[in-house]
């Protein structure tokens, strides 16, 4: 009845990392890296811990948005029922599984608020009337309902869809799809409104005064740039290593690459548009945010974003055999995934140091500790998982996909 | 018959299903589509197109007296000095948008349903942005001098203020109607080729010819046709996206509560989207009854179009909510009761219009069975129109009529003449539409044959290619074309192009679907010639290679016009404000380069566009009337339902024998020796 499903027959080897192969290694890397990590966060942090905190908050949310454009990326495929990515999906949701493991590495963020954000110090709102004005929305107690919300919310979607695709590469249960899809709309919705809401708890609350209403879709357009960023490197270096080399292929690459050129834009536009209009409007409640990132060492970083992280990628990626060829491609990915850093470093960082940059070890070994954990996590998942969703009745049309 | 209709909606186990229903051949779907056009003028025709055109000449009316008397005619005094016809302008822009995403934004997503639809979306778009640009149009006091909006040199030495967002306005509204135009243009030359090549009457072979520009659908020309079309929708993309985006900075940079919010730019874009495409929806739900396009503008179209609603739908309904969250978030009073007064002051009931239709009607496209309803499409299409309407004067009204002094506050009702303006738009709207479907192919025929299964070169016909071989034409010996032979003139401007000299043109061979086409392109190509051209009604996916046509250098060309445009715009907006009209304005610098981005953006779009489309018609040596190839008769059904394959008697490997015989062996219908 459906020729070409059962068409698919991808040999096991083809699909999962063999034994002996080095990316068995990835949890032993990552969990090695994330000792070392947090014991120089421990030892250095010990010294400076607001120093610490922000390291910390940097590194927590750049993983965190890349699961969380991984999540945006695999719901929206279920929701527009596309067919050509179903080859990259598992990597979407290893990337996504690690949700979990990002609240855990929230927690240790529980014990600096003071440290970070300006409110939650008790009395800071008496003699400041826009705190008591906000004072319902920003008091800790509210935070951490907030932020058990969001994982709560975030770890259900992320489990549900993770279990439920794992499931399908067991069953080859169709309807699977079909239950999937039908509530990726309002996985969409929660996970817009989370993650706005999460944007503005962990940074723009930072300077509390300040406030955006574009702020929530500037996180997200950052997000979904990381994760097809990372996805692009990943899928590259999996070729590179002889895994999903004859699943994926250039065409798919081609995509990926389309996808990254046009988010990278879309970055940019609401990235301008927030600054442009309060540029222009110029009311200082306002332009204090960017006066910060204009003056002294930040401008640079600030100049170093508009080009690295538009102006370079949007003309390296518009020609078409950069696309389809995995060595550039992934040069233009881990070149976007390090300025997507970048901005989270950026939209954090002046808060803490506001007369200008001020590059910390403690930067480096946090991003250390949180990458390595989720590093080795994730490794751990790809090692004992099929690299592809094995029986989604997409996956042949996937496989056959051209570009036109 | 909705039932079956409802079984081919998209499912993960079914698979994709044909787009267009009844499995249609290539030439019925060239009938269907030409019929409305070619047919006597239905009655039901001119009982909408006179009241349309009764309510246009309402708007010649209005507009008159507006000019005899001037603005003071309409409802505009303090506070409120903005106000209906800004909502107008803002609203048929927004309308505008659909078109455009349907003809760009979901090409590049590969949505191939668009191409019943984009035809008419397209048009849609251009008369709407007419509509859009009458407002401002006849609201700027002295219309006689409205060109001084554009930078004209001229004996004063003045020249319009760049960091202004209406100026941006002026740009951005002009370039995007231009744009739409010629990528509407673009899309319809194929179909014009087709209306000329089935005209009956010579005024209409003239009329549609000329317009045709001498298109004989050679894949030569399809090759850069294709990446025209592919830039055309790259390019507007971005456009569109920045068009409704720097109509909402026309509120968003100023500092008045309720318009100044970072989030406008992709709100207004998602909220003009949903607009447009519930005026598509509209429109379409008429149309393809009026016509009888069922097969062809299936439920399945409705259910796609209805998806983009409820998403951008509940987008805008996240705006307004981020609105009021961040209003009380700001802790800024003003911003606070610019709020409230939205949702609990005197134009309450328009607000809660606004999010009644537009945040909360959507909800109902949850569920499939509103989303292949007709009677539930149509009802919430209209709805969602009144509710886009009433976001804009809620936003432009509102935020006005409380103003910072409460001593003038005030409350603002239109005169019946502003009334009488917005319906006359609509009548300029709907005659123009009506035109449209009278005169032109209403539904994109090329693109709808490349969405069939047969359209596919690789496509395994079952037993209905059998059918096909029975009915065709035995292979007729290569027979030069008689001197009195069937020869048909063509209005012909022989000057605009050449060809060389030669007792011969070359062969002409027909071939019975595009698979066979495909096939007998590599063997042509192997064989070695140079000169040679194959021919269909619509691009053959994969012919281009099959040919071994190398990749078209449009996009390079493009590129140079779109830096060019950019560079041009950026250099004209430094030297006006530095140098030649100087002026400190609103406390900016002279220099103020983020207040140039949206004009010099625009120029680089419309640069880029123009070089596409003169691009591919370079390219392509077009306009090309008269060719040797149309005194052939059947290469009149190359833009209905005929494959060719022509060589050229230049070729260096042609020979009068040998290369019909390859012709002939490849399994040609039929093969012909062309006069030159």
């Amino acid at each position: 009845m459906h020729p070409e499903r059962d068409r698919v027959a991808l040999r096991p080897e083809q699909v999962t990392i063999p034994p002996g192969h080095p990316w068995n290694r990835l949890p032993a890397i990552g969990g090695a890296a994330a000792v070392l990590g947090i014991a120089a966060c421990a030892i250095l942090g010990a010294g400076n811990p607001k120093q610490f905190f922000f390291s910390w908050l940097v590194a927590f949310l750049f993983f965190l948005s890349l699961a969380l454009g991984a999540l945006f990326f695999v719901l929206i495929q279920y929701a527009t029922q596309g067919g050509w990515g179903i080859v990259l999906r598992r990597l979407g949701e290893t990337v996504f599984a690690m949700l979990p493991v990002m609240a855990a590495l929230f927690l240790p963020l529980l014990l600096g608020l003071g440290h970070l954000y300006s409110w939650s110090v008790a009395g800071a709102a008496e003699h400041d009337a826009l705190l008591r004005w906000k004072a319902p929305y920003l008091n800790v107690p509210f935070f951490l309902i907030r932020a058990v919300l969001y994982f709560g919310s975030w770890s259900a979607i992320a489990l549900f869809y993770y279990f439920g695709s794992r499931g399908q590469d067991e069953t080859g249960d169709p309807a699977v799809s079909a239950r999937l899809r039908r509530l990726a709309g309002p996985s969409i919705i929660v996970l817009g409104l989370t993650q706005s809401f999460a944007s503005i708890d962990w940074i723009m609350s930072l300077t509390p005064h300040w406030y955006s209403t574009m702020f929530g879709v500037y996180f997200f357009a950052g997000s979904f740039v990381g994760f097809i960023a990372l996805l692009s490197v990943v899928v590259v270096a999996m070729r590179g290593a002889g895994l999903l080399d004859t699943v994926v292929s250039a065409e798919h690459l081609q995509d990926v690459g389309k996808m990254l050129f046009a988010f990278t834009a879309f970055w940019a536009y609401i990235g301008f548009s927030q600054f442009f209009l309060m540029w222009y409007a110029n009311l200082p409640e306002e332009t204090i945010w960017y006066k910060t990132r204009i003056e002294g060492s930040w401008l640079p970083v600030s100049l170093m974003l508009l080009v690295g992280h538009f102006v370079a990628p949007f003309f390296y990626l518009m020609g078409r055999a950069v696309k389809r060829k995995g060595a550039t491609l992934a040069v233009g990915g881990a070149w976007l995934l390090a300025m997507h850093f970048l901005d989270i470093y950026w939209q954090v960082m002046p808060t803490l140091h506001p007369e200008g940059i001020r590059p910390s070890v403690l930067d480096l070994a946090a991003l250390v500790a949180v990458g390595g954990c989720f590093v080795g996590a994730a490794g751990w998942l790809v090692r004992r998982q099929a690299l592809v969703p094995l029986r989604d009745p997409r996956l042949a049309e996937s496989l056959a996909f051209e570009n036109v | 018959m909705a039932e079956t209709e409802t079984a081919l909606l998209d499912n993960p186990v079914a698979g994709r299903p044909t787009l267009i229903l009844r499995s249609p051949d290539f030439h019925s779907i060239t009938e269907v589509v030409a019929e409305p056009v070619e047919r006597k003028t239905p009655i039901g025709w001119w009982l909408v197109f006179l009241p349309s055109l009764a309510l246009l000449s309402l708007l010649g009316v209005a507009v008159s007296w507006l000019f005899w008397e001037g603005i003071g005619i309409w409802g505009l005094n303090v506070p409120v000095g903005w106000a209906w016809d800004i909502t107008n302008f803002v609203f048929w822009v927004g309308i505008g948008h659909a078109g455009t995403l349907i003809s760009a934004i979901l090409f590049l997503f590969r949505q191939k349903w668009r191409t019943s639809i984009n035809r008419a979306a397209e048009a849609m778009t251009i008369f709407a942005v007419m509509c859009a640009l009458t407002f401002p149009g006849i609201h700027v006091g002295r219309v006689w001098v409205a060109y001084w909006m554009f930078p004209l040199p001229n004996q004063m030495g003045m020249w319009p203020n760049f960091r202004s967002p209406l100026l941006w306005d002026v740009f951005a509204v002009s370039i995007y109607g231009t744009v739409s135009f010629l990528f509407w243009y673009v899309g319809l030359l194929p179909d014009l080729a087709t209306m000329r090549d089935r005209a009956t009457t010579s005024t209409r072979k003239f009329v549609y010819g000329i317009f045709a520009l001498g298109w004989r659908g050679s894949m030569r020309q399809w090759h850069h046709y294709e990446t025209a079309y592919l830039i055309l929708a790259a390019l507007a993309t971005p456009l569109v996206l920045s068009v409704h985006s720097i109509v909402s900075m026309d509120f968003a940079v100023s500092v008045l509560p309720g318009w100044h919010a970072t989030i406008f730019p992709p709100y207004f874009v998602a909220g003009a989207i949903f607009s447009g495409f519930a005026m598509v929806l509209t429109l379409m739900v008429i149309c393809r009854r009026v016509f009888h396009l069922e097969h062809i503008i299936t439920l399945r179209h409705f259910d796609f179009m209805a998806k983009i609603m409820l998403v951008t739908g509940t987008m805008v309904g996240y705006a307004y909510g981020t609105e009021f969250f961040t209003a009380w978030y700001s802790g800024n009073p003003y911003e606070t009761f610019a709020f409230l007064n939205r949702a609990g002051g005197p134009y309450a009931w328009a607000y809660w219009i606004m999010v009644t239709c537009n945040v909360i009607s959507p909800q109902i496209f949850w569920s499939q069975r509103a989303r292949t309803s007709i009677p539930v499409l149509f009802v919430v299409s209209i709805v969602i129109n009144i509710g886009m309407w009433f976001e804009r004067f809620v936003i432009i009204v509102t935020s006005l009529h409380r103003d910072f002094l409460p001593s003038s506050w005030g409350y603002y009702s239109p005169t019946i003449w502003e009334v009488l303006t917005l319906l006359g738009s609509f009548g300029l709207f709907f005659t123009m539409f009506c035109l449209f479907v009278r005169f032109l192919p209403m539904v994109a025929t090329a693109e709808v044959k490349t969405v069939l299964p047969q359209a596919d070169p690789h496509f395994h016909a079952g037993p209905e290619r059998e059918v096909v071989a029975h009915h065709s034409h035995p292979v007729v010996p290569a027979m030069p074309a008689a001197a009195g032979g069937p020869v048909r003139r063509r209005f012909a401007l022989p000057f605009l192009a050449r060809l060389p000299e030669g007792p011969h043109y070359g062969f002409l061979a027909e071939f019975a679907t595009p698979a066979d086409l495909y096939h007998a392109c590599e063997r042509v190509r192997d064989a070695g010639y140079t000169r040679w051209d194959a021919h269909s009604p619509f691009p053959v996916h994969g012919v281009a290679g099959a040919m071994g046509l190398r990749r078209s250098p449009l996009p390079w060309i493009v590129l140079v016009m779109a830096l060019a445009g950019g560079a041009l715009g950026f250099v004209l907006q430094w030297w006006v404000h530095t140098s030649a009209y100087p002026l400190v304005i609103s406390g900016k610098p002279y220099f103020s380069w983020p207040a140039f981005i949206p004009v010099t953006f625009e120029l680089a779009v419309l640069l880029g566009a123009l070089g596409a489309v003169f691009g591919m018609l370079g390219l392509n040596r077009l306009p090309m009337h008269h060719h040797p190839l149309f005194r052939s008769t059947q290469f009149n059904r190359v833009t209905d339902d005929a494959f060719f394959i022509s060589i050229e008697s230049w070729d260096p490997q042609f020979h009068p024998s040998s290369t019909g015989k390859l012709l002939e062996s490849l399994g040609a219908r039929s093969v012909e020796l062309l006069e030159s």
